[in-house]
C-alpha cells in the first residue's frame, strides 16, 4: 500500500515536470501554420466572386426562383393552368358568362327575315 | 496580438479569421499551436511526426472556420480531436515500424543545474518511453487528463467515449505507468524512505 502511494506520488511528480516543461511551438512550424492559414484565407476569398461570375444566367434564373424544388412546383402549376384552360372541368364557371356576355338577346340578327325586310325596302 | 486580444475567445477569433481577419490566426496559433504540438508529441513519441500533426491539425481548423458555429463547442476540443485521430491513423499506417524515442527533445531550463537538467531530462525520456508502451488509447487518455489536465467529460468528447470509458482507460494507463517506472526508480534518483 505504502509503495503504491509512493510509486502514485512519483508519478504525480513527473507529470508535474512535464506539464512545467511543455515544449514549445517550433518557429519553422509557426511558420507553416500561419502560411496555410493565410493560402486557406487567400483562396477562399479569391474563389467567392469568382464562382458567382461563372454561373450561367439559367442557373441564376433558378437560383432567383428559389431553386429546382420552386422550379418543379412552377412547372406543376403552369401545367395545371394549361390544363384547366384547354379543358375546363364542368364544376369550373364558364369564364365568359362570368364576364357578363350572353351569345342571345341583344345580338344584332344581320341574317334574319327583319334585317332582309330593311334592304329591299332600300331597294325600292 | 495585443492584451486586449487576450479576451477574445477562440471562438470569436476562429468567426474573425473565417472573415478575413489575419491577426486572429496568429493568435490562434499562438494559443492553441503549442497545446496541439505538446500532445502529439507525447501520442507520437516522434517529433516529425508530431509536427505534421500539429500543421494537419492547423490546417484543417482553417479550413473548417467558415463553417463554424460559436457556442455549440469549444475549438480546443474540436481541434484536440483532430489531433488525436490524426495521431491513430499515422500510428496505424506505421504499424509494425520502430518508436524513435531519441527523436523526443529535452526542454532546456536554464533555471536548474546541469545535473539537476540531466535527471529532469532522464525522468522525462523514462516517461515518455513508459507511455509508448502503453496502449494507443490508454496513452491518449493519460495525456489529455494528467498532462493537457482536461476534464474527463471533455476527454469523453475528444474521444468519443463515455466519462466512465475515460476514468477506466486512466486508472489502468496510471497502474501501467507506476508499474513500468518502479524498477527504474533508483536510476531516476528516486530513493527509498
Amino acid at each position: 500500500m505504502a509503495d503504491t502511494d509512493k510509486a502514485n506520488q512519483e508519478l504525480e511528480e513527473l507529470f508535474a515536470a512535464a506539464r512545467r516543461d511543455r515544449p514549445a511551438l517550433p518557429e519553422h512550424l509557426s511558420a507553416a501554420i500561419l502560411a496555410d492559414a493565410g493560402r486557406v484565407q487567400q483562396g477562399r476569398h479569391a474563389a467567392g466572386p469568382a464562382r458567382a461570375a461563372r454561373q450561367p444566367l439559367w442557373r441564376q434564373l433558378i437560383e432567383a426562383v428559389g431553386g429546382w424544388p420552386a422550379m418543379g412546383g412552377l412547372a406543376a402549376a403552369s401545367a395545371a393552368g394549361l390544363w384547366i384552360g384547354l379543358a375546363p372541368p364542368s364544376f369550373v364557371p364558364d369564364p365568359v358568362a362570368l364576364a357578363g356576355y350572353e351569345d342571345s338577346g341583344n345580338a344584332v340578327p344581320y341574317d334574319s327575315y327583319d334585317m332582309a325586310m330593311v334592304l329591299s325596302e332600300d331597294l325600292q | 496580438m495585443s492584451a486586449a486580444a487576450e479576451e477574445v475567445s477562440d471562438d470569436a477569433l476562429l468567426v474573425l479569421y473565417a472573415n478575413g481577419d489575419s491577426r486572429a490566426a496568429a493568435e490562434l496559433t499562438a494559443r492553441l499551436g503549442p497545446r496541439v504540438f505538446g500532445v502529439a508529441m507525447r501520442v507520437m513519441g516522434i517529433r516529425a511526426e508530431a509536427e505534421d500533426v500539429t500543421q494537419e491539425a492547423m490546417l484543417r481548423l482553417w479550413k473548417m472556420a467558415p463553417e463554424w458555429r460559436p457556442g455549440e463547442a469549444q475549438v480546443s476540443t474540436w481541434l484536440y480531436r483532430v489531433a488525436m485521430n490524426l495521431c491513430i491513423d499515422r500510428k496505424r499506417r506505421a504499424r509494425g515500424g520502430h518508436v524513435d524515442l531519441d527523436a523526443v527533445p529535452e526542454p532546456p531550463d536554464p533555471g536548474r543545474s546541469a545535473a539537476e537538467q540531466m535527471q529532469d531530462g532522464a525522468r522525462q525520456d523514462a516517461l515518455q518511453a513508459a507511455l509508448m508502451q502503453l496502449p494507443e488509447r490508454q496513452r491518449q487518455a493519460v495525456v489529455l487528463r494528467h498532462l493537457e489536465e482536461l476534464s474527463n467529460p471533455e476527454i469523453a468528447g475528444i474521444m468519443d467515449i463515455s466519462t466512465e470509458a475515460v476514468e477506466s482507460l486512466t486508472a489502468r494507463g496510471k497502474r501501467a505507468l507506476a508499474a513500468a517506472l518502479a524498477g527504474r526508480r533508483e536510476e531516476l534518483g528516486y530513493n527509498d524512505g
